[in-house]
């Protein structure tokens, strides 16, 4: 096996019961990578991170997280990654402070450490308050706090801004791009084409439990930039959107000429309408 | 070496947690309190309505009150409230994958209301003013730290069964009905009593009944087949079930 993957899926499928909820899921994780899974509600993103994280076991196929055949893995596996699921909760009745202290104390990772990741989270005046009493971005924000605690090699997260206003959002994916920058690889599921475009090194699409595509999000538009087109904003107030034919191009270009074009777009695709394309459904169905 | 002292920090980073959760859950608490409570309170009135020293068998009933009461409220309540607190809160999960194992959480879970169990035991058994002549301490000693060790495996049983505090309270509450009542009513039905004879509470109960009684306990091949009988399906069911889907269904 290759030194530096940190992730490996050949060949996953699940089935409950008569469901087969993943169909062949084959992908690899590298360092300081930031891979997406992108698909809809239902497609089986979920899923995926359970079977890799150890908490749900495959039909068929093999995961070997950091070298260990995800099958054998055991409770240690947890002190080298960093699990935020779907849903995942925190100690309301204690303080910020408290819940930090007491994974730290599972790991046994310094008061030190626990000082600088609440810095680094932007909760260091909430440290005394109630955890129950913070705003769900701030809770959102304490969870990934206790996440990263340990400096985890790899980052499982489950759609973590979901639910979140798009500002708080925001925020979240400012923290995530920091700790990539700190070398940490992340895996991460969205529905959220545009997050999965701003934060992700490469995308798989996941279509009822397929990756239908893979690729880093500019080369998956590209791809997928076949009949080209441009939106022309002309000096009329006027709006046309051109395909890319030689009538069209001259009719441009003589705009151009005369200097009546205000504004000028290339349409090429976003990762929601290549999603439409190969799929022909919906990213947000 | 690192490694042991790695384990024991992950065992009491859970104790701590449950703490902090059971200390704070108002509900729960108030177990104990209440149990000590009653034990007092009756002792006043009984007290007041025979005027000074209470006969044997209303000291008896105190004291088998107060102990079964104190076993299942703190047991099987207490440990099984607090797990399905965190199924509701979604923290199970969050300690089961930050490299807890599964032992490590049971007994974590289980410690601190097994030592206020066998606490307030003694406290029952103290205020109740048994005189001390009759009670045999070491005998004492181990049928409650068994009986509360039981009543505790039963609690991780709730818990790994109940997906909230409100069904966790259903769940509980046969097992109320029969290993604390049975106990209690045994004082009033003959038949009663013999069925809480094969109950890990009634075993108790009994014992304390001779204290109150002022005979000499002696331990009845019966009593220990029950407490070892009880004591190990308690960890087979809790087994079986942790097998089959762990702390928390998928
Ligand atoms: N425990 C389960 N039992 C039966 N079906 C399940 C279970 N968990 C997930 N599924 C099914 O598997 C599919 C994928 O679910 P999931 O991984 O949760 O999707 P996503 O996270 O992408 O929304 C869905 O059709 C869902 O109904
Ligand atoms: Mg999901």
């Amino acid at each position: 096996m290759e030194q530096n993957i940190l992730l490996q899926l050949s060949h996953i499928s699940k089935r409950f019961k008569t469901d087969l909820a993943l169909k062949d899921i084959s992908m690899s994780l590298h360092p300081g990578e930031v891979l997406g899974f992108l698909g809809p509600s239902g497609a089986g993103k979920t899923t995926t991170i359970k079977i890799i994280t150890g908490q749900l076991r495959q039909t068929s196929g093999e995961a070997r997280i950091l070298g260990t055949d995800s099958t054998n893995i055991d409770a240690s596996i947890y002190e080298k990654i960093g699990v935020v699921s779907d849903n995942s909760g925190i100690y309301e009745k204690m303080t910020v402070w408290q819940n930090l202290v007491m994974f730290a104390q599972i790991w046994g990772v310094s008061n030190a450490r626990v000082e600088e990741v609440l810095r680094q989270v932007g909760l260091g005046e909430h440290r005394k308050k109630q955890a129950g009493k913070l705003s769900k971005g701030q809770t959102q924000r304490l969870v990934l706090a206790r996440a990263v605690l340990h400096k985890p090699k790899i980052l499982f997260l489950d759609e973590p801004t979901s639910g979140l206003d798009p500002a708080t959002a925001v925020e979240i994916h400012k923290m995530l791009l920091d700790l990539k920058a700190e070398g940490m690889a992340i895996f991460l599921t969205t529905h959220n084409m545009e997050e999965a475009t701003k934060l992700c090194d490469s995308v798989a699409l996941l279509h009822q439990g397929e990756i239908v595509e893979f690729g880093s999000p500019q080369e998956l538009c590209l791809k997928y930039n076949t009949n080209k087109r441009y939106r022309v904003l002309l000096d009329g107030k006027e709006e046309v959107v051109l395909e890319q034919t030689s009538e069209n191009v001259d009719m441009i270009a003589d705009w151009m000429r005369r200097n009546q074009v205000q504004r000028i777009h290339s349409c090429e695709p976003t990762l929601e309408s290549v999603f439409l394309q190969v799929t022909g459904k919906a990213l947000s169905a | 070496m690192g490694n042991t002292m790695g384990n024991m920090n992950k065992l009491f980073a859970v104790a701590r947690i449950k703490w902090i959760c059971i200390s704070r859950n108002a509900s729960v608490m108030l177990g104990p309190i209440l149990v000590v409570g009653m034990v007092l309170m009756y002792k006043v009135l009984y007290g007041s309505m025979v005027g000074g020293e209470l006969p044997p068998i209303l000291t008896g009933v105190i004291l088998s009150l107060g102990i079964s009461m104190n076993i299942c409220m703190d047991g099987f309540m207490m440990v099984g409230m607090a797990i399905a607190e965190e199924k509701e809160k979604h923290t199970l999960r969050v300690l089961m994958t930050s490299s807890i194992t599964g032992g490590q959480y049971f007994v974590g879970s289980i410690l601190f209301p097994f030592v206020l169990t066998v606490a307030v035991n003694f406290v029952v058994l103290l205020i109740s003013q048994v005189s001390m002549e009759y009670v045999s301490m070491p005998a004492f000693f181990l049928v409650s730290v068994t009986a509360s060790l039981i009543s505790c495996v039963l609690g991780m049983v709730v818990g790994i069964c109940a997906s909230n505090q409100m069904n966790a309270s259903l769940i509980a509450y046969p097992l109320l009905m029969v290993f604390m009542m049975i106990p209690i009513l045994g004082n009033l039905s003959e038949t009663l009593r013999k069925v809480s004879g094969f109950l890990f509470t009634g075993v108790l109960t009994e014992m304390t009944n001779c204290f109150a009684n002022e005979t000499r306990y002696m331990v009845k091949p019966l009593d220990v087949a029950v407490l070892a009988g009880e004591l190990v399906i308690s960890v087979l069911v809790f087994l079986i079930l942790y097998k089959k889907n762990g702390y928390e269904k998928d």
